[in-house]
């Protein structure tokens, strides 16, 4: 399992992304396994961030914490990346000033890693384009640096820049010269070209979800800006023409779910997503949905807290808050997703959890998975059928009571039917209601209604997937997580069998209501346990020996809104096996 | 008393008595007696009957006040009803508007949860024109929680929570909402049944956000403006010469007196209103509604560039 790993680095605003886009998308044209992500302060423009892209030929499911080549931009990326690069390897920048640089030179140099530079501001001014371009040249550089063949990078450029005829040219020459690199010693690097192309798209965790709500028959999607959930907006607002669905910027996140309670009452589908910070805001309407027993979808994609926290990082802090989350006690699901195909599948088992048992469902994310880019196949596997839990047949419409809806059943859920599809209507009252929706305050009325509710949470738990082992049944080291655990998990797991540690994985995608009967089997089999979780609690290890009784062998946690590199990992699995 | 009622449509009620039953509901009545909230009532059953609303084309959506008490007490036959959360009830019944425009969605809320708790919702609701009708119970005061003071509450008036009286100006509803560009604004008094039907029924017809303001007695703790207060201050517009409905300057001067002689009647319409879904590029030519359209969408023509 060979991977490379690249990084373009600089401020924000100088063109890295439009770097890292058009390499992304030519290695994945070229049959690579590619993954990749942003770091990035919340500022528009000025900051440092990055692009880092992990590629190989076989899946990558993590980024790495070293690189192999950087590209930097501007002199903050030449500073803050030089240690970020493996031993022998390359940094390209275009820095004039080289006495400015000198002991970074003798940094490089003894850790042997190539500095190449090329007077990337004069040959972009020269040739026309200015600073914006100077991203360009480098590219061409880092292009060769690479071993691969100019053509289809010119293809690609020619591509992404169509619109722009007049700077296209330019963008082209900048590239050429960067290419040709003259005065430039070249390291020999070799990647092999795969000699298939995976049949996978390229897309981030956000685009998953938008796409699974697509899929799903989502007709309302409303929402109000907040990292790093916001691009859900963007997308689904962006495909709104082929949809029709009504995509809506609400005026703040009470709204947002307070409308997609009443759509969602009203017997169609609808969505929002949101951040911790806005999620904290829905919770009295999560309450009203538990109540009323109406299905409701948030998506929380979280980043680190408390309060406006770290905007654009990541964090799985907000586990216990979604389970714990809103006023009273009610059945309430949490799901989490790992990666954009699981995005897309859990945002349709959601609206499906959500549907047939008239609650409120939290599908979580994570910086990390809402925003890195990884190669999937959307359409493999079983495709998920919608499932609304309506009554829908006209003779049982014509046979409901009012009371039916919030009848006293076994499993705790009632008939549920589309608002004047019947000729029984009924009342959604958020206060303390009998089976026909009429307030009540009698203590035994009240004391019956709360049991009917709770009833759910036992028929949830049964229909829930229990939470799966990857890699072998047996290890040297076990590790437990749920989101993007996963990935650092299963790359993890291939990393160490080449250095001869055995290693699997229990991964929970469903975790609330908490089913732990894999888990106390994966425990039992592996007593080297360990938790493998994006928070300072260890959240899920909490959840977990709470309930059982079993305990972990120890816990690794990270909050410093950095997602688990693939070494750390690894590394951890080394010194505790 | 300075106008007369406008006779009712009696005739029509009538023939339609079966329609006005399914309105009523066997729930006992909570409400103090002289309460406004009785004559709201009241009007809006008639004015869904004469416009034929029937209760099985209706959603009622509620804020929680003393006005949602009222809730499980109407379209007790066949009615689908929702009572949601104070503050938050227009963007609820928004979010039921856009789901299937075929059924008619009314949203009742008092001027506590709509002026203070969540004044937002009403700002944007009136921006975005969702096609429904609001109606603002506007007792000047919290009912429900016994009496304190609320954005509407006159200047001085010693409440529940403020002995010495508020120090800020009242909030004039109608002339808040006409400053935001809106598509209907009315005025109503909730003692004056048969003019209330009239102004419900045009916010009923209104294509786009109809927001009605009833100016709502409230015998036990709104002592400033008891019920003989109003009568010989209210001045229907449509008895005014010359007055232009579909004028919003007019409508703006219109509604600013409180205290000496206070409009009721349509102050506002643009009759020409486009409504919050006509308005979507996205929904062109769509004749169905959201809730016909829950259906697996195929995906592959929207992945096509990401392959
Ligand atoms: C979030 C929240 N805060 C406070 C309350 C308590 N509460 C219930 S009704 C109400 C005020 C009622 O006044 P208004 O909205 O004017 O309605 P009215 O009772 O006068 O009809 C308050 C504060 C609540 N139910 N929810």
């Amino acid at each position: 399992m060979s991977r490379t790993v690249l990084k373009v680095a600089g401020e924000s605003g100088m063109g890295l992304l439009s770097v890292g886009h058009i390499v992304a998308k030519m290695l994945r044209g070229m049959g690579f396994y590619v993954h990749s992500d942003r770091e990035y302060p919340s500022l528009i423009k000025g900051g440092s961030s990055n692009m880092q892209i992990d590629f190989g030929p076989s899946p990558i499911r993590c980024l790495s914490k070293e690189t192999d080549l950087v590209i930097a931009l501007d002199r903050e990326g030449l500073v803050e990346y030089l240690d970020t690069i493996k031993e022998g390897g390359v940094l390209v920048h275009g820095f004039e000033r080289h006495h400015l640089i000198k002991d970074l030179q003798e940094k490089a140099a003894k850790r042997h890693i190539h500095l190449l530079y090329l007077p990337a501001h004069s040959i972009a001014h020269e040739l026309g384009g200015g600073e914006l371009m100077v991203n360009m040249v480098l590219l061409g550089l880092m292009w060769r640096v690479l071993g691969f063949q100019l053509k289809p990078l010119e293809e690609a450029i020619t591509e992404q820049f169509a619109k722009k005829p007049k700077l296209l040219e330019i963008d082209l020459k900048c590239v050429r010269a960067g290419y040709e690199a003259k005065g430039v010693e070249i390291p020999a690097y070799k990647i092999p070209v795969p000699k298939s192309k995976p049949d996978q798209i390229l897309i981030d965790g956000n685009m998953g979800v938008a796409l699974g709500a697509i899929k799903a028959g989502v007709r309302a999607y409303y929402a109000y800006p907040m990292s790093p959930s916001s691009s859900i907006l963007t997308y689904l607002a962006n495909f709104s023409h082929e949809t029709g669905m009504v995509v809506k910027q609400a005026e703040d996140e009470i709204t947002a779910a307070q409308m997609a309670v009443g759509s969602m009452h009203m017997g169609t589908r609808a969505l929002v997503a949101t951040s911790g910070g806005g999620y904290d805001l829905m919770t009295e309407t999560v309450s009203m949905a538990g109540m009323i027993e109406c299905p409701l979808v948030v998506v929380l994609c979280q980043r680190p807290g408390p309060a406006t926290g770290l905007p654009t990082w990541t964090s799985q802090g907000d586990l216990q808050m979604a389970i714990h989350s809103a006023h009273g006690e009610f059945a309430k699901i949490v799901l989490a997703a790992s990666d954009p195909k699981s995005c897309y599948e859990l945002t349709q088992q959601a609206l499906n959890l959500a549907e047939r048992f008239q609650a409120p469902v939290v599908p979580l994310s994570e910086k990390q998975v809402c925003e890195s880019q990884v190669m999937v196949n959307l359409e493999e596997g079983e495709a998920i059928a919608i499932e609304r839990g309506l009554v829908t047949a006209p003779k049982e419409l014509a046979a409901l009571k009012s009371a039916d809806r919030f009848r006293h059943t076994e499993n705790g859920v009632s008939k549920r039917w589309i608002p004047g599809s019947a000729p029984a209507g009924y009342y959604a009252n958020s206060d303390e209601h009998r089976e026909d929706g009429v307030l009540t305050e009698a203590a035994d009325e009240a004391k019956a209604m709360m049991e009917k509710r709770m009833r759910k949470v036992e028929a949830i738990r049964e229909a829930l997937p229990d939470s799966v082992v990857f890699g072998p049944k047996k290890a040297d080291i076990s590790f437990v997580g749920w989101g993007s655990s996963k990935g650092v998990a299963l790359d993890a797991i291939e990393a160490c069998a080449e250095k001869g540690i055995k290693v699997n994985y229990l991964h929970f995608d469903y975790l609330w209501p908490l089913r732990d009967e894999a888990f106390r089997k994966f425990h039992k089999a592996n007593p080297n346990i360990h938790m493998l979780e994006n928070n300072f609690q260890g959240q899920l290890a909490e959840l977990l020996e709470g309930k059982t009784g079993l305990k972990f062998k120890g816990r690794f946690l990270k909050y410093d809104g950095r997602p688990f590199y693939l070494e750390e990992v690894v590394e951890y699995a080394e010194k505790n096996k | 008393m300075s106008y007369q009622n406008p006779i009712p449509d009696y005739q029509l009620l009538a023939d339609r008595k079966q329609e006005y039953m399914k309105y009523e509901s066997s729930q006992k009545l909570t409400w103090c007696e002289g309460c406004g909230n009785f004559g709201i009532q009241k009007a809006l059953e008639r004015a869904l009957v004469l416009e034929g609303i029937t209760t099985n084309n209706v959603l009622m959506c509620f804020d929680i006040g003393c006005h949602g008490n009222g809730s499980d007490k109407i379209a007790g036959i066949g009615g689908y009803t929702l009572h949601g959360l104070h503050g938050r009830i227009i963007s609820a019944a928004a979010g039921a508007a856009l789901a299937n425009p075929r059924i008619k969605v009314v949203a009742e809320a008092g001027d506590g949860g709509t002026f203070s708790e969540g004044p937002g919702h009403l700002i944007h609701a009136v921006r975005s024109n969702y096609p429904m009708l609001f109606i603002l119970h506007n007792n000047e005061n919290y009912g429900l929680t016994t009496g304190q003071a609320s954005a509407m509450t006159r200047k001085g008036y010693p409440m529940n929570g403020s002995p010495d009286g508020v120090g800020a100006e009242p909030i004039n509803a109608c002339d808040f909402v006409l400053g935001l560009k809106p598509s209907f604004v009315a005025r109503a008094f909730s003692n004056d049944v048969s003019h209330m039907t009239d102004v419900l029924r045009a916010g009923l017809r209104h294509n786009g956000f109809a927001f009605v303001e009833v100016l709502q007695t409230c015998p036990t703790y709104n002592k400033a403006t008891p019920e003989p207060w109003y009568w010989d201050k209210l001045r229907p517009v449509d008895q005014i010469k010359g007055y232009d409905a579909s004028n919003l300057k007019m409508a703006r001067e219109a509604a600013q007196d409180m205290d000496k002689e206070i409009k009721v009647g349509v102050l506002y319409q643009d009759k020409n209103s486009v409504n919050f879904l006509e308005r979507l590029p996205g929904r062109k030519g769509i004749k169905t509604a959201l809730v016909d359209e829950v259906k697996a969408f195929d995906i592959a023509k929207l992945i096509g560039p990401y392959r």
